[in-house]
């Protein structure tokens, strides 16, 4: 099946024998998060400059000097050991950094990761790192693999399902999980959605509601009901 | 039992659960009065885990399964967060783990040494009986400085140099330092080969400027500028370059585990040795800039604190942590 070739998602199982869901971050999200991070840290050298010379004199290179080793080393790792687990770049772009197994980083693996990001950039311009990322379905860099550690897109809240109004109705078939969660997708997009494209695309699940093979309006509104039954309504 | 009822029945023990975690994640601004119950999570974490297999087992409603999914998710999260800091694990590394671990990676250690010693010496006597050859090394420019550094009259070194100044070359030898020793140990993953490059280089570099500055009769002002923070600085970039062979070394070798078992474990191993590698460059950067350059203070007394340190290096190194349990 192409779901098994195209996803990505890495099973991790906890000791409560619970398989939790990660989904790798890939090279553009990755390097959205890293270029907003450079960004942040050449702002925060240009701030402490601004701010130091005039008040410290000729104390403050030392001391930005300081701050520029801690920027280089040590900016990523403050960040993967708080509770986000991701620097500001990954939370804005939804992505953090966990344990092969899910579990939040640990300082020494957050310690490594961040070291090694130098081999990643050998021979220039993160090119082993790029490499790597680009042949491993899970995304890692040299870092990521000596430190066991990966960068997942956060969890994110499912999208508000507005069907306010819609009567639940009984699925006609049994529906699997992944059914559901195909019906209360299409609930959550009908919104955005001519009411046509609509149509369309509810025709396509309407065995659910015992429609197969008609199209309409009516079939819609039954269509959306079973995802109304499907989000937990019950007549 | 039909997912309704199901919801029902365990309604409140999820909301307990996701209360709890939301005080815990600080997600809400409510405060707790109470000491937060960690037992407690456990214990309803437990039961949600339980509630999630039955749900998946018996194919319930989505919304369900997405529930229960974030919910205990998130649990899983904050109650297997490690957190390995604080002022005890701190001690236990410069007390314990830090010299045995140097100990347990001996061999590394003194290939390192060697690599890094034999050019040194080897240079280091090539240049002083041919110093031209110091600009096959460096450009002219940079011989000339070094020179004039420490030269005795108007150098960075023989001068007293003001508080703002130390300050800056601490901040230098923090960045550049460190940086190197970093360099060292990451460029190891590439088999290890950069790592050899890099301890020799380093190594043959530290020769050629000893040879030169000893053959313009500048090794008084050199030596006793040096001898001190090397103590730290060249041990630690040795320990570095070892640390490197290591993990070079397990992607070479990986014996009976994959290349990739076997390059988690070699890291996991010189992780320690990085966090002590850091604090000793810390501390030979503070050596370097407020000690070794002070012109007050007399060559024979600079000698003997580099003796003291030396011995106290050493003896860290083979004496420390062996009877702790």
């Amino acid at each position: 099946m192409a779901h098994d070739v195209l996803d990505t998602v890495v099973a991790a199982e906890t000791p409560e024998g619970i398989l939790l869901e990660l989904r790798p971050a890939g090279l553009s999200a990755r390097f959205s998060a890293f270029a907003l991070d450079f960004l942040v840290r050449i702002l925060i050298a240009y701030g402490a400059f601004v701010v130091a010379i005039p008040l410290m004199g000729r104390f403050s290179l030392g001391l930005l000097l300081v701050l520029v080793f801690l920027l280089e080393w040590f900016y990523p790792v403050v960040f993967e050991l708080s509770r986000s687990g991701a620097t500001p770049g990954k939370s804005m772009f939804g992505i953090k950094v966990v344990m092969d197994n899910g579990l939040p980083v640990t300082p020494a693996a957050s310690f490594t990761r961040n070291l090694l990001r130098v081999a990643d950039f050998l021979p220039l311009l993160f090119g082993a790192g790029i490499v790597s990322m680009l042949l491993r379905q899970d995304s890692k860099r040299l870092g990521d693999l000596a430190a066991a550690t990966i960068v997942v897109h956060q969890l994110q809240r499912p999208p508000k399902v507005k069907l306010d109004g819609v009567a639940p109705v009984s699925p006609a078939v049994l529906l699997a999980p992944s059914d559901q969660a195909a019906l209360v997708a299409l609930a959550a997009r009908a919104p955005t959605l001519t009411a046509e494209r609509l149509d369309e695309l509810a025709a396509l699940a309407a065995p659910v509601s015992g429609d197969g093979g008609r199209a309409g309006p009516n079939v819609t509104r039954r269509v959306l009901g079973v995802a109304q039954w499907a989000m937990g309504k019950r007549r | 039992m039909t997912p309704l009822a199901f919801e029902a029945l365990y309604q409140a023990e999820w909301q307990e659960l996701e209360e709890l975690l939301d005080l815990v994640l600080k997600r809400t601004s409510v405060k707790s009065k109470e000491p937060l119950r960690g037992e407690r999570i456990a214990a309803l974490y437990r039961r949600a885990c339980e509630h999630l297999a039955l749900a998946r087992a018996r194919s319930y409603p989505a919304y369900l399964l997405d529930r229960l999914e974030r919910l205990t998710a998130d649990a899983h999260q904050v109650i297997y967060q490690q957190r390995e800091f604080g002022a005890a694990a701190l001690w236990r590394i410069v007390a314990r783990d830090f010299p045995r671990a140097v100990r347990a990676n001996h061999a590394y250690v003194w290939l390192a040494t060697a690599l890094f010693a034999i050019p040194m010496v080897v240079v280091g006597f090539i240049v002083y009986f041919h110093p031209n050859l110091i600009l096959s090394v460096v450009d002219g420019e940079a011989a000339a400085q070094f020179e004039q550094m420490y030269s005795r009259s108007g150098g960075a070194i023989g001068r007293v140099r003001d508080a703002g100044d130390d300050w800056t070359m601490f901040g230098f030898y923090i960045r550049n330092n460190i940086g190197v020793a970093f360099q060292c140990f990451a460029s190891g993953i590439a088999a290890g080969v950069l790592s050899i490059f890099m301890i020799a280089y380093n190594g043959a570099m530290a020769g050629a400027v000893a040879g030169y500055l000893t053959e313009r009769g500048l090794a008084e002002t050199f030596f006793s500028f040096v001898v001190t923070h090397a103590a730290f600085e060249l041990t630690a970039i040795v320990l570095a370059g070892a640390a490197g062979l290591k993990l070079g070394h397990s992607l070479l070798a990986p014996g009976r585990r994959t290349r990739r078992q076997s390059l988690v474990q070699a890291a996991s191993e010189c992780v320690v040795l990085l966090y002590g590698i850091t604090a000793m460059l810390i501390v030979a950067a503070a050596f370097e800039a407020f000690w070794s350059s002070s012109a007050w203070v007399p060559n024979e007394v600079k000698y003997g604190v580099a003796a003291v340190c030396w011995t106290v290096v050493l003896a860290y190194f083979t004496r420390q942590g062996r009877d702790a349990a």
